[in-house]
């Protein structure tokens, strides 16, 4: 323990050569010998190479906004959303002089498909891309952003880019090659958003539920690592279309009327992108979670929910639902209208988009889940421990996370689905009867305990939960493990805080953004970094496997250390979670 | 509808070789709508630029936003200038920043410069007590102005009151503003909130709470700067000794040993290998999770019901929209609005933005190609080196003919500015190019004879080579012409011009238009004429055809522009033309080339 002070050297050539691939312990890296794999403490190498001599950027990527600002700061500075009036040339001032004539413009382009299209940054569907474009769109939007809102000139500082980890590469490459041309950064870190996500609620590990623009996506994250993900195209671009549909519904018939009726577009629309958003972002709510007697019925949708919620109960007196009618003013339509329809209709959009609840779970393909059963299967494909950890560490993020009740909704339901089923994969008519069987069920329960799978209803969750399960299955969880002296001595300086896990429970972080912020401030090394020099040499291409490099990379550990550390010295880099595995 | 006004576009070459490389490639943007004529990917050595690509609206730029770098002989668009700050200031108060405050305090004005967040305009602040008297204005602001401050939009009437905000002082709006939430409640700073805990009636009142409520569900709720800073003092603590409590390792802090790393480092040298995977939990223990909110901590509060029945009550009119809701700045002191204000009543004033005076540097020779005065009072330009005082510029003007020439006997449609073109009938159009530099320059144009997009219309350039005299002195020019013949006939026609190598002017008197001939031609411009087919705008909607999109009815004609000239080896200043005329040095070729974009006019729908 005594260490001269000189030792430092020592142990950072120590620390280089584990890191080099092929190193010891690499393959089972939850063995005892990979523990040290964690970054350099930044005192034991020199300051001054190490530190930051100016501030570095955090640039966020999202569908359709851009957030950016300094590492340490509480919120971005800046939030900058893609629109078709930013895409026009430079000095088109089109955007000032609104006509009448202008506002009718957006059928046009409905009609080539691009309804909405033009707010956003990208598609998931790289085939039909303009790879080109969308640096452009990138470069333009960073420049406003650094511009009005940075006030920064255009001297090269480091940047942390926040990615959704399902970003295809293409896009990646796209936007990694704008900023390393235009804005010269020495190097770029690449950081998942999730994880971000997950720092900037104080966990280690979550279940980040990211109801997103074009989808949404439901990852698990364990011990700063994402585990799983699973996604669904349930986002706020369905919202939206669903809220054009519900006002469209009640348009008078007139507004309907198109001049071309030939039209064999996809869909047609009444009202502008721009007004459906609008009304989506201010109107739109979702009602709580009905009785599941009324939801049982399969013509739930129509119907006004009389029976209330316990919770909500006196928050909602029965008189007002009734009367509450909304009016809202309407002008692109082809002639300017007041809309007035009963409140309850604002929630449709949200219950369709979402929920849709008056189909069967099984009438749902594996891309357009509901949220709820999205969550519930993230949750239930979670090796055991991890699920408990994740299900009392939700996180809701994502634009459409502020859609009133949605949240809520989510949970409700989660938690309805996990107290009718528990934790079996398996269900359906035959293992409803199975458990009414009270002859077949000891035998049940004992197959699945023997079972390879090993996740059946197991009973970690609330004692509440696992009513049904008989004196055998407590027992299993409630033994007293025995006592290792070796742990014993390990746990000691460990937090003896017992950590909360089994109940569902939502938390709140301050996002994406504020996550990187925090990670980048306490200097955590990125998933990736990438060099400028190399990745101008080599491009995408030209990482390694994210495996074959570094597990050190890939760790998330919060250590101090470099931020771009490995990069600097040339050695093989990685794309992180991006790169092609 | 607004008559049209024609227009030039000027394509920074830096845009070039990206452009034209990256969206030749099949994955053509958004075109839904395959073009049949554009289906080469082959021929990309004559491929012209397209104005109608989407990506040509990011290379595209008015000549007045080019700027000119004179070593490079190169034109600088804003995407390829370097820029450096030379003045940060507040566009309200014009008061000046000094960079070390927009560290510390933000990119927003912090005295009291605020917007309405209903209408953006300025807001002012007023003395809640005296009424806003048209007689009392003259009167100077004397004991009357006393009472609780609020701040006013003299636009749309809008007050802080109507959230709740009143301020004590009428100055430091900025700081006062920081402490108030909507509708009044006072917000405590990050130091308040430390004294507060230390206080021991706050700690048994929680105490209480706490054990009122189950212990582990008890949590204060703290707004998004507080629980940013309780994070982050959690994380540094945790980084720093995660068990300073149980060894002694924090003794040694200053050497690094109770960073986790080398801690489980340590620890790997006393457990070896020995420890099973179960074991590895362990490691949690080197960095815990937070688990309370002092640590930053927040469980959700999902239960949003008060804020659907307000949504009821208050309906559309209530909400902010989202253009609004757009100018708000992170509001930092309220508690998870997951992500933004939704009401009208949670918005808050605006403080102003900051804004720079920027100069800029070619990126190439890193010399400065624009400085502005550094004081903010002044909107002169020490330096400025814009691109219109170095390559022609490009004047649009529609030609009438008068109907005397046979085959162009078209109706005088085209004659009113701005009006439609009609389709399918010959329209002409006068380009008059100036040439700024003093020497004398010589111009090639080149334009695709079909414009490109869906509907092609016909081109024609019928001077494509000419070339235009020097920007010499007014007076040489008018002493020379008084000495000549007839000085109108020659500005107006041409007619009897010999100076130029691309062609003697226009013929005669008759508006004849002719093949390879200049129109008119002056000291330092040229005019020539460009003959152009505009297409039919006629929609086969019955084959698929999709209806025009926004701005697809205007005639643009991609010009390749081309202009040569000789000017002194090494010479800065290509403005120094008389010195350069007189000695008779070695010469340079020089020669810039980039593409343009004329939009013409619009063609009638049909």
């Amino acid at each position: 323990m005594a260490q001269s002070p000189g030792a430092p050297l020592p142990h950072r050539s120590v620390a280089n050569i584990r890191s080099t691939p092929g190193g010891a312990g690499h393959h089972h890296q939850t063995g005892g010998p990979s523990t040290p794999l964690r970054p350099i403490p930044s005192n034991f190498g020199s300051p001054s190479g190490l530190r930051a001599d100016d501030e570095i950027i955090i640039v966020e990527f999202g569908t359709r906004k851009l957030q950016v600002g300094f590492s340490g700061d509480p919120a971005p500075r800046g939030c900058v959303w893609f629109n078709p009036d930013q895409q026009r040339r430079v000095g088109d001032f089109r955007k000032w002089q609104r006509t009448d004539h202008q506002d009718q413009e957006w059928k046009s382009a409905a009609a080539w498909g691009l309804w909405g299209r033009d707010h956003e940054l990208w598609q998931a569907d790289v085939r039909a891309v303009d790879l080109g474009l969308v640096g452009d769109k990138i470069e333009r939007t960073l420049r406003e952003a650094f511009t009005k809102y940075m006030l920064i000139d255009s001297r090269p500082r480091r940047m942390v880019c926040v990615l959704p980890s399902g970003l295809p590469i293409p896009h990646l490459s796209a936007a990694l090659d704008t900023i390393f041309s235009r804005f010269q950064p020495p190097t770029i870190s690449l950081l998942s958003s999730p994880l971000a996500v997950a720092v900037g609620a104080g966990v280690r590990s979550a279940l980040v539920v990211d109801l997103g623009w074009s989808e949404t996506v439901v990852t698990s994250v364990y011990e700063y690592r994402e585990v799983g993900s699973r996604r669904s195209v349930r986002g706020g671009r369905m919202l939206v279309e669903r809220t054009h549909d519900t006002l469209s519904k009640h348009l008078p018939e007139r507004e309907k009327e198109t001049g071309n009726d030939a039209a064999d577009g996809p869909r047609q629309y009444f009202l502008s992108f721009e007004e459906c958003n609008d009304i989506a972002t201010r109107l739109v709510w979702c009602k709580p979670r009905t009785d599941p007697s009324a939801a049982a019925q399969p013509s739930s949708e129509g119907l006004p929910t009389v029976h209330e919620q316990d919770e909500a109960e006196s928050q909602y007196p029965s008189a007002p639902r009734e009367t509450g009618t909304i009016r809202i003013p309407l002008k692109s339509c082809q002639s300017p209208l007041t809309l007035e329809l009963p409140f309850d209709a604002l929630a449709e959009p949200c219950e369709s988009a979402f929920f849709e609840s008056q189909y069967l779970h099984s009438s749902f393909d594996d891309h357009e889940l509901p949220l709820h059963l999205l969550v519930y299967r993230s949750l239930l494909q979670l090796p055991l421990d991890v699920r408990a950890i994740c299900m009392s560490r939700i996180i809701f993020t994502g634009g459409c996370s502020s859609v009133l009740g949605l949240r809520k909704r989510i949970f409700d339901e989660v938690a309805h689905l996990v107290r009718e089923r528990g934790w079996d994969p398996v269900h359906g008519v035959k293992v409803d009867q199975l458990r009414a069987n009270p002859k077949l069920k000891r035998k049940g329960a004992r197959q699945a305990n023997d079972g390879p799978t090993g996740v059946s209803s197991s009973s970690f969750s609330q004692p509440g939960g696992s009513e049904g399960e008989d004196g055998v299955w407590h027992d299993a969880a409630n033994t007293v493990p025995e006592v290792d002296p070796v742990e014993e001595q390990l746990k000691r300086g460990a937090d003896k805080r017992p950590r909360v896990q089994g109940e569902l429970r939502a938390i709140e972080s301050l996002g994406a953004w504020s996550g990187a912020s925090l990670a980048t401030h306490l200097k955590a090394p990125a998933i990736a970094a990438v060099d400028r020099e190399i990745w101008l040499q080599h491009g995408a291409a030209g990482a390694s496997r994210a495996s074959d490099v570094d597990h050190k990379t890939q760790r998330q550990s919060l250590g101090p250390g470099g931020l771009m550390r490995g990069s600097a010295a040339g050695s093989a880099w990685t794309l992180g979670i991006w790169g092609v595995n | 509808m607004a008559a049209f006004v024609p227009y030039t576009y000027f394509q920074c070459p830096c845009s070039d070789s990206s452009t034209l490389a990256q969206s030749s490639g099949s994955n053509s943007p958004s075109s839904a709508h395959p073009d049949p004529d554009d289906g080469g990917i082959d021929d990309d050595s004559d491929r012209a630029f397209d104005p109608r690509a989407p990506r040509s609206n990011y290379s595209l730029y008015p000549l007045e936003y080019l700027l000119y770098c004179e070593d490079c002989h190169q034109i600088r668009c804003p995407r390829c200038v370097a820029e450096e700050i030379v003045t940060y200031y507040c566009p309200n108060c014009l008061f000046e920043v000094p960079s070390s405050n927009l560290k510390s305090e933000g990119n927003r004005c912090t005295r009291s410069c605020f917007q309405c967040p209903i209408c953006i305009g300025p807001l002012a602040v007023t003395s809640i007590e005296t009424k806003p008297d048209p007689n009392l204005l003259a009167a100077p602001d004397s004991a009357s102005h006393s009472g609780p401050y609020a701040l006013t939009c003299s636009y749309c009437n809008w007050t802080s009151t109507e959230v709740g905000i009143k301020f004590e002082k009428p100055n430091s709006i900025h700081a006062q503003l920081a402490k108030l939430r909507n509708g009044g409640t006072s917000r405590l700073t990050a130091k308040e909130r430390k004294e507060r805990r230390k206080d021991p009636a706050y700690t048994s009142q929680r105490a209480a709470a706490g054990s009122e409520r189950e212990s582990s569900d008890w949590q204060e709720d703290l707004d998004l700067e507080t629980q940013f800073a309780n994070l982050k003092l959690f994380y540094q603590s945790q980084l720093a000794d995660p068990n300073s409590a149980d060894h002694g390792l924090s003794s040694l802090g200053d050497l690094g040993f109770s960073s986790p790393s080398s801690l489980s480092r340590i620890m790997s040298i006393y457990t070896g290998g020995s420890l099973h995977d179960k074991k590895a939990k362990s490691r949690v223990g080197a960095m815990r999770e937070a688990l309370e909110s002092d640590e930053g901590l927040q469980l959700a509060d999902l239960d949003e019901s008060a804020a659907i029945s307000r949504l009821r009550q208050e309906g559309y009119d209530g909400t902010a929209s989202t253009e609004q809701l757009l100018e708000q700045p992170p509001n930092l002191g309220e508690e998870h609005l997951h992500g933004r204000a939704r009401f009208t009543a949670e918005l808050r004033p605006i403080p102003y933005l900051l804004r720079t005076k920027r100069s800029k540097r070619c990126p190439v020779c890193r010399h400065i190609i624009s400085k502005p005065e550094a004081k903010m009072q002044t909107t002169r330009f020490r330096i400025r080196l814009v691109a219109g005082s170095y390559i022609p510029s490009i004047a649009i003007r529609p030609l009438s003919l008068s109907g005397a020439g046979g085959s162009f006997s078209s109706s005088s449609t085209t004659t009113v500015p701005g009006a439609p073109l009609e389709p399918l009938k010959p329209a002409h159009f006068l380009l008059t190019f100036k040439n700024p530099i003093f020497e004398t320059v010589k111009v090639t144009l080149g334009t695709p004879a079909r414009t490109p997009g869906r509907f092609a219309s016909k081109v024609t350039v019928l001077c494509p080579v000419f070339e235009i005299g020097a920007n010499t002195d007014v007076w040489d020019e008018a002493l020379k012409d008084s000495s000549g013949s007839d000085r109108d006939g020659r500005r107006r026609r041409g007619k009897g011009d010999e100076g130029g190598g691309g062609g003697s002017g226009g013929g005669g008197l008759t508006n004849q238009i002719e093949v390879g001939k200049i129109w008119e031609r002056g000291r330092n411009w040229v005019s020539i004429v460009v003959e152009v087919m505009p297409a039919s705008l006629h929609l086969r909607e019955d084959e698929g055809d999709l209806p025009l999109r926004e701005e697809e009815d205007v005639l643009e004609i991609p010009m390749f522009v081309r202009v040569e000239w000789e000017a002194d080896v090494g010479g800065d200043e290509v403005g120094s033309a008389a010195h350069g005329r007189d000695s008779k040095e070695a010469r340079e070729k020089r020669e810039l080339a980039y593409w343009c974009v004329l939009g013409l006019g619009k063609i009638r729908r049909s």
